[in-house]
């Protein structure tokens, strides 16, 4: 029953415009904000976290604005991005100082509850400075969830993590979510929002350009126009017998070097192989041409 | 959840290289004292000096140069490197925090500042009633300065050169250039302390009265404590990038 919701807000810093006219609302489950780095994705978790004004429209949790009400921190927590934690505190430390700051009566109790929840046991005693970049982020986690909060949001929360703790990480959050909390993490890794979230905002350039089911959000990048680079033994043959398969839109011989385009990430996957039997041609390689994420979310934005 | 704050504050500051580096300006205190001492001087010879190291090294350069380390790290430290997002994402009210950090400024520039004072009057002339009036003037007057460098924390991420700039120049030459300006100099209150409890060997050390000196300070400290309260409430966190 926590719900973060933005109203036509935008944020700037000067003259730069960090987020533009965003709505959108935020109910419990996983929620994904996916987005190139320096789209803005920070700066909506702080104005959700209560950690920045908008400049214009307004953020809210259920009915209470965000900005300038701490007393919502008892149903949030907040797992910011930036490493830094108190070097000389071991990470027991750490977390009960946070239980404590919540006025949370058997704060002991928390700790111990809060750090299995990361399982975090074996290194709670050693002071943070220590600490490797995940055990840094679960130690941040662990201090977020201390107060058992409704409502979690987390800034590239796999940042620093390796698969396995990564896997844990994704596993616990879907155990909370699971349990009706409103969680909201931030990535620029399609992947791991893919894994963990039920619903994804993607955000490019401060704008919102896209809302809402993962898998149809998928379909609109996979659909894009595609290009590939191929390399075989006779580019020239291989382009005539593509061009003459339905998947593909066009091909360019230019400089020595085949690109070919198709609306069908798949279908050409499997068709090029036949083609360059059928051109006695042996294929040296196959490369996306636009892969990154930044032309995805161009893309996006385009449309 | 105050003694949580206290005891992480505490520890962030004693944790600081610097802070420790600071007892040792302390200690030179009390060194200039003991090299004094052994010049065997005569006992006006002994006043006259102690007055001066009290008034224009302990409390005009010791004290402020400590507050201002102190005060400007309390909470300019976390601001700094972002840790003070895990205080202000507590349901703890902006007050309390501020109130801790002072307590805190202002406890750790008293036990670096106070003790120093009080054995350096004691080892150059023998008066203890001298010292000890220096030793609360030092105390009092670090009530003021906690309050102005920890405002000045919240204001500025350069609180620190700020800081030293406002000790050097306000401090140390305009209020000593013009009569008018030394209503507001920190250091003109605490002599005004420690002329009213040094007894006798503190005549004429200080240029106001007790009464205006003690009101020009509870006002600035109030004031200060107020505006970083305030301060506080509105601090905006950015991203690293942006």
């Amino acid at each position: 029953m926590s719900d973060i919701r933005l109203e036509a807000v935008s944020r700037w810093y000067g003259n730069v415009v960090a987020v533009n006219d965003v709505t959108f609302d935020v109910g419990a489950g996983i929620t994904g904000l996916l987005g190139p780095n320096g789209a803005g994705k920070t700066t909506l978790l702080h104005m959700m976290a209560g950690f920045l004004a908008p400049s214009a429209g307004s953020v809210k949790l259920d009915d209470t604005p965000t900005w300038r009400h701490p007393d919502l921190y008892r149903s949030v927590g907040f797992v910011p991005e930036r490493e830094a934690v108190y070097p000389f505190l071991t990470g027991r430390a750490f977390v009960n100082a946070s239980a404590r700051l919540h006025g949370i009566e058997d704060a002991a109790a928390a700790t111990d509850r809060a750090i299995g929840m990361v399982a975090l046991e074996a290194a709670a005693g050693r002071a943070i400075g220590g600490y490797s970049k995940g055990m840094r982020q679960r130690v941040k986690v662990a201090a977020a969830l201390v107060h058992d909060p409704p409502v979690l949001i987390l800034d590239e929360p796999f940042n620093g993590m390796d698969p396995r703790q990564r896997l844990h990480m994704m596993d616990m959050l879907r155990r909370m979510a699971a349990e009706g909390r409103t969680i909201l993490f931030s990535s620029h890794i399609l992947e791991e929002v893919e894994r963990l979230s039920d619903r994804v905002l993607v955000v490019v350039a401060g704008r919102l350009a896209a809302s809402g089911d993962f898998r149809r959000i998928r379909r609109l990048m996979t659909d894009r126009p595609h290009s590939f680079t191929v390399r075989s033994s006779d580019d020239r043959a291989l382009a005539r017998e593509l061009l003459a398969d339905a998947t593909v839109e066009a091909v360019e011989l230019h400089d020595g070097t085949l690109t070919v385009r198709t609306g069908d990430y798949g279908a050409l996957t499997r068709a090029i192989a036949p083609a360059a039997q059928r051109a006695r041609a042996s294929l040296l390689e196959l490369r996306p041409a636009d892969e990154s994420l930044e032309s995805v979310f161009s893309y996006l934005v385009r449309r | 959840m105050t003694a949580a704050l206290l005891s992480i504050t505490v520890r962030a500051l004693l944790n600081r290289r610097r802070t420790l580096l600071l007892a040792l300006v302390g200690v030179l205190l009390v060194v200039v004292a003991a090299l004094f001492r052994l010049s065997a001087p005569g006992d006006d010879e002994a006043n006259r000096f102690a007055l001066r190291l009290l008034g224009n090294f302990g409390l005009g350069v010791v004290l402020p140069l400590v507050a201002v380390i102190v005060g400007t790290a309390a909470l300019g430290s976390e601001l700094d490197d972002g840790t003070i997002v895990y205080l202000l994402a507590k349901p703890v009210a902006r007050w309390r925090i501020i109130a801790v950090k002072f307590l805190v400024t202002w406890l750790v520039t008293s036990l670096l500042v106070a003790p120093a004072v009080f054995i350096a009057g004691v080892v150059t002339n023998g008066d203890t009633t001298l010292a000890l009036g220096f030793a609360v003037a030092a105390l009092v007057g670090g009530l003021e300065y906690a309050a102005i460098f920890l405002a000045l924390s919240l204001i500025t991420s350069r609180a620190l050169i700020i800081g030293l700039a406002y000790v050097v120049v306000w401090e140390g030459v305009v209020a000593g250039l013009f009569e008018a300006t030394r209503g507001f100099s920190v250091r003109q209150h605490a002599l005004a302390v420690a002329e009213a409890l040094g007894g006798d060997g503190a005549n004429g050390v200080g240029e106001l009265g007790i009464g205006f000196a003690l009101a020009v300070t509870a006002v600035v400290t109030a004031l200060a404590i107020g505006l970083a309260v305030r301060r506080l409430q509105e601090v905006e966190l950015r991203g690293e990038t942006a």
